[in-house]
């Protein structure tokens, strides 16, 4: 029961870190190596709207969502569009930008352990004599409520096929009048906005600190590859796959192992097959 | 023309004159520079940086330090090592140390490499140049003594001011024992994060504790940023575990305080560097939820108490400096290492490192955390349970928002509490 509540906990975290990489990439073919970066950042913009200007919490986590998405939209048309479909410039151009962001908030004072938000719902329960706490199951239920709302919002709504169209072939959408640009800065709006969001659900649990900005954008990355970059479906689907494989590795082979199984799935996932489980893309294209 | 041209000389040659005359005491009066190799973006970082300044700034206004016949301040030139980041390496800190070491001439090298990897990678380094270095912050690792003991020829110019993890678990252990004597206890899981220090610390642990006849229910060890400790505590409490004896000195260690309190874990978190759980910060951070999660702060002074006349002062002078309280590990050894410098530069009158090795070696002062001696074979400072011989440690638990000292009982200023949910 353990491995059960505590790895869909686990694959829902995974899945929320990697929902907007995902969209991104697979709409513009943009690999927004600054994911996490934005990912920290609106942790750090929401603890500073509630500490410093004294906004409410669900005021300030709004706020933060919004600026994220503002800031990420901005990164895209500042600086991405200028190496747009060069493939290594734009992940030196991210990661550079990563860097910046990362660096900075370092640079104006938010280092140490002390900067955390609070969780939405305190307390815990215990479902199958297993304790859990409130705030991961908000996790799974947000979770879940962002992929229906994904799959609504890409089919029922015009700026949702749009990227869709997008996503599956650029030419023909241009040919339909869906400007590519922006697609684009709507895709990297979004795709930070769902960065923002899993950082405000998860930050909660313990404390905003620069370096989790790799840790996520790596996380994100392993999730990507493995469902097939660009591929929201697959994002979801290799969340639950890498989710249950660290949980069972955490119980059959200790915690020491856990972050091994993220990038050995990568290794596998590119020796064995590099489109990844629902990747659509050609395997010559995906190596590039 | 060439009245003028005379005139310019006459004034350039006066000017050169009296500079020669009145710039030489200046130049006399050189700053000693401290060099301080440090990962500034962790607590063990700017704690040490703190109290090296705050010791720097008391010197110099007391005018200085004696050597010879001269005056002279200290200067500091902090260089950021980066190496408690994950996936920072070592090489990243020994190339900041070089250049500390070459570039900025530093005459002492006070304060890290932070982490144990590094620490000891730096020992040739330092070898090599010549530079005696006061370690003062995070290396906990027992290895760097025993080399120093075993190759001390090679090594002698490397001293460790603050306690290392064979003592905290000594430390440690005398808790476990008092617990198991007041209520009982005799089940510890531990949780131990992936590095040097806190390996070495949690296998021994183990086995000190299965000698000592606890039953240890279990032994995880987690990568640096792991996030989620929800099926070691779930481990913990099905194993009726009494003590969750934590080595953790990454940030996430908060998440796993914060699950331990969410899922009502009926066991004792007993830390040891357990840096999320030093600062002064912590409880508003976790909004309470850390109370009675006890951790090591390694010296007397990085939480109050009165072990010694000088430990409050500085606890205050701190406090008034920075705005804040010592944080946790460094901010004492590191207040003090410069003041132990001080003392032994003025016995050897001289810079020389050799010279003042010799006179480190001798080193007997009263401190903010006790009686400061080094052991003259491996230069770690010499514990003690009591202030007046030796370096004496610091184990705190937070009670009702605040850090209460509950180890040594020569200074404890409160007794350990169980959270209402253990209970009996």
């Amino acid at each position: 029961m353990d491995i059960l509540i505590y790895g869909t906990i686990n694959s829902v975290t995974l899945a929320l870190y990697a929902l907007g990489f995902a969209l991104v990439y697979g709409v513009s073919r943009l690999p927004n190596f600054a994911h996490g970066a934005l990912y920290v950042l609106s942790g750090f913009i929401a603890w500073s709207a509630v500490n410093t200007l004294g906004l409410h919490y669900l005021l300030s986590v709004v706020l933060a969502m919004v600026i994220t998405a503002l800031i990420g939209s901005a990164i895209y048309l500042l600086f991405l569009i200028r190496v747009r479909g060069m493939a290594i410039s734009e992940i030196i151009a991210s990661y550079a930008i990563a860097l910046a962001i990362l660096e900075g908030l370092r640079w104006i004072g938010f280092k140490g352990m002390t900067y955390t938000l609070p969780a939405f719902i305190d307390g815990s329960t215990s479902i199958g004599g297993i304790s859990v706490d409130y705030q991961r199951l908000l996790v799974v239920g947000a979770g879940v409520a962002l992929v229906a709302f994904l799959w609504f919002f890409t089919r029922y709504t015009r700026i949702g096929l749009a990227l869709r169209g997008m996503a599956q072939d650029e030419r023909a959408a241009l040919m339909l009048g869906i400007d590519s640009d922006v697609m684009a800065v709507v895709a990297m709006g979004l795709g930070s906005m769902l960065a923002a969001l899993a950082a405000l659900l998860l930050l909660p649990l313990g404390n905003i600190v620069v370096e989790s900005g790799y840790n996520v954008l790596i996380l994100a990355i392993a999730v990507c590859i493995v469902g097939g970059i660009g591929s929201w479906v697959g994002a979801v689907m290799a969340a639950f796959l890498i989710g249950f494989a660290q949980i069972l590795t955490v119980v059959y082979l200790g915690a020491h192992y856990q972050m091994v199984v993220a990038l050995l799935a990568i290794i596998l996932t590119l020796i064995l097959k590099p489109s990844g489980l629902f990747g659509q893309q050609k395997e010559l294209e995906e190596r590039v | 023309m060439r009245r003028m041209r005379s005139l310019v000389l006459s004034v350039f040659l006066t000017l050169t004159v009296l500079s020669l005359l009145f710039v030489s005491p200046v130049r006399a009066a050189d700053p000693i520079v401290l060099g301080c190799p440090l990962s500034m973006a962790f607590l063990y970082g700017w704690a040490a940086e703190r109290g090296f300044t705050l010791a720097v700034e008391e010197i110099n206004a007391a005018g200085g330090v004696q050597v010879g016949s001269a005056k002279r301040p200290f200067k500091m030139e902090v260089i950021d090592t980066r190496d408690l980041e994950p996936g920072v390496p070592v090489s990243e800190a020994l190339l900041a140390l070089e250049k500390l070491i070459l570039d900025k001439k530093a005459d002492f090298i006070v304060g890290g490499p932070v982490r144990s990897e590094a620490a000891l990678a730096a020992m040739p380094l330092l070898s090599k140049h010549k530079k005696v270095s006061i370690l003062t912050t995070g290396s906990l690792t027992p290895n760097y003594h025993a080399m120093i003991a075993e190759q001390y020829d090679k090594f002698k110019y490397c001293f460790r001011i603050h306690g290392e993890a064979k003592n905290l678990v000594g430390e440690i252990f005398a808790n476990f024992a008092q617990l198991k004597e007041k209520h009982g206890f005799n089940n510890l899981f531990i949780m131990a994060q992936d590095v040097s220090h806190a390996r070495g610390a949690a296998e021994l642990v183990k086995k000190l504790a299965t000698d000592k006849g606890w039953n240890v229910t279990g032994l995880e060890i987690y990568p640096t940023g792991g996030t989620d400790f929800s099926l070691g505590l779930l481990k913990a409490k099905d194993t009726k575990t009494e003590i969750i004896n934590i080595w953790m000195d990454m940030p996430e260690s908060a998440i796993l305080l914060k699950q331990w309190y969410d899922m009502k874990v009926p066991a004792l978190p007993f830390g040891s560097t357990l840096a999320a759980a030093e600062q002064p910060g912590f409880w508003k951070a976790t909004d309470g939820k850390g109370e009675f999660t006890l951790c090591n702060v390694v010296n007397a002074g990085n939480a109050p108490s009165n072990a010694t006349d000088w430990t409050m002062k500085f606890f205050d002078a701190y406090t008034k400096r920075w705005k804040v309280e010592p944080e946790g590990l460094g901010s004492s050894s590191s207040y003090m290492a410069v003041y132990v410098l001080k003392d032994a530069i003025e016995r050897a009158q001289s810079l020389d490192s050799d010279k003042v090795v010799a006179e480190l070696e001798k080193t007997d002062i009263m401190s903010v955390y006790g009686r400061l001696r080094f052991d003259p074979k491996s230069h770690q400072v010499i514990p003690a349970a009591d202030p007046k011989e030796g370096a004496v440690g610091s184990i705190l638990q937070w009670q009702a928002g605040k850090r209460v000292v509950v180890y040594p009982k020569s200074i404890a200023m409160g007794e350990i509490q169980l959270p209402p949910w253990m209970k009996k």
